[in-house]
């Protein structure tokens, strides 16, 4: 396996594992329409290539109930269907960004021991 | 709503198509929500536009979205969708290993007409690819062991059992018809022991042959044989000569010289 493919690959992983995450946080803040997400998300850099992978997971996460949504009427067009967080994807949203914080800190740790 | 060209309309159908077909048999996913919301984020991506929206406008916000095939993860895919993902876009050994698989049901089915035997010499020759490659890459057969071994393992018992037990039928036959056998419970004492002493030389042969060839038999059936060593060569000697031995005690002790 060549050198950039590798990379490729490892970053793919890693930002379809974060995507899930990147989402429930766009959501916390209160709740936004799907284009919106999709916007956000696609504002961070390298966070979303493809802006479509976000649609499959907001229905997945709606169906497993960490999400809801409800329409609301909009005068700059259609009626949009807005996403908003449910006490269990609160509850689900804090465990991982503290799981994410653990990564992160010991990544970081073993980065600046690496580094002495 | 968007006015949308004929050409425009058109893509737009096809892509959604598309869409719905990668999407199809997700049980995490659905369909037709991740549809609305696809409509809603081209309507709102070109709610600013004075005239009907044509294919190459359109085209750009298709593009943002992506192709729809790459949208679902693994973990979404039906298991039909994941096993023809991972065989048409999967890391070659993958593949290599669905196909081995493949090409080994499909021998068990063409088994009773006789073709089988070629499409499971075909099935071994890609497990044994497989099983290579994997090994090249240093890597673990892991769950693949359970794609490319069945063929492996069926044609080292199509080789090995028809090497120990068809010569010895073969030769037994022609001793019992070359001698006067005795009649009824005498009789089948009679051919026990000729089958025995037949059995005993033969496999001993056989022993001697398979430490002989001990480096390339394991190399044949690697990985089954991987644990394979002369020792177990020995013990089929040690066996051949127990077999023999209890045949030539049943043939002599009744007395047949």
């Amino acid at each position: 396996m060549s050198d950039s493919t590798f990379y490729d690959n490892w970053t793919t992983q890693l930002r379809k594992g974060l995507l899930e995450l990147a989402i429930l946080n766009s959501v916390s803040g209160g709740p936004l329409y799907g284009y919106d997400i999709v916007r956000r998300l696609a504002d961070l850099d390298s966070l979303v290539i493809t802006e479509g992978t976000v649609y499959p997971i907001l229905s997945r996460l709606r169906n497993e109930e960490y999400v809801e949504t409800y329409i609301e009427e909009s005068s700059a067009g259609p009626p949009r269907k807005y996403y908003r967080l449910t006490a269990r994807g609160r509850e689900e949203l804090r465990r991982m960004n503290q799981h994410w914080q653990r990564l992160h800190d010991a990544l970081g740790t073993i980065r600046k021991e690496r580094a002495r | 709503m968007i006015d949308l060209t004929p050409d425009a309309k058109e893509r737009f159908e096809l892509y959604l198509g598309r869409m719905r077909s990668a999407l199809r048999g997700s049980r995490a996913v659905e369909a037709s929500e991740v549809e609305q919301n696809v409509r809603e984020h081209v309507e709102i991506a070109l709610a600013g536009a004075t005239g009907p929206v044509d294919a190459e406008r359109l085209g750009e916000v298709l593009a943002q979205l992506g192709p729809p095939e790459r949208w679902l993860t693994d973990d979404d895919r039906p298991w039909w969708s994941r096993t023809l993902h991972t065989i048409s876009h999967g890391p070659e050994d993958w593949r290599l290993s669905y196909l081995a698989f493949g090409a080994f049901a499909l021998s068990l089915l063409l088994l009773p007409i006789g073709v089988g035997v070629f499409v499971l010499i075909a099935a071994f020759a890609l497990s044994r690819a497989t099983v290579e490659l994997i090994h090249d890459r240093g890597e673990i057969l892991g769950a693949r062991r359970w794609l490319v071994l069945p063929a492996i393992w069926i044609v080292l018992l199509g080789v090995v059992l028809p090497l120990l037990i068809a010569p010895v039928a073969g030769i037994s036959s022609l001793f019992l018809d070359d001698l006067d056998a005795p009649e009824g419970y005498e009789q089948i004492r009679f051919h026990a022991g000729v089958i025995g002493m037949v059995a005993g030389a033969w496999w001993l042969v056989m022993a001697g042959v398979f430490a002989a060839l001990m480096k390339p038999f394991r190399a044949l059936f690697y990985p089954v044989s991987a644990n394979l060593t002369r020792k177990h060569a020995v013990v089929l000697a040690l066996v051949a000569i127990m077999v023999g031995a209890i045949g030539a005690a049943v043939f002599f002790a009744n007395g047949f010289v």
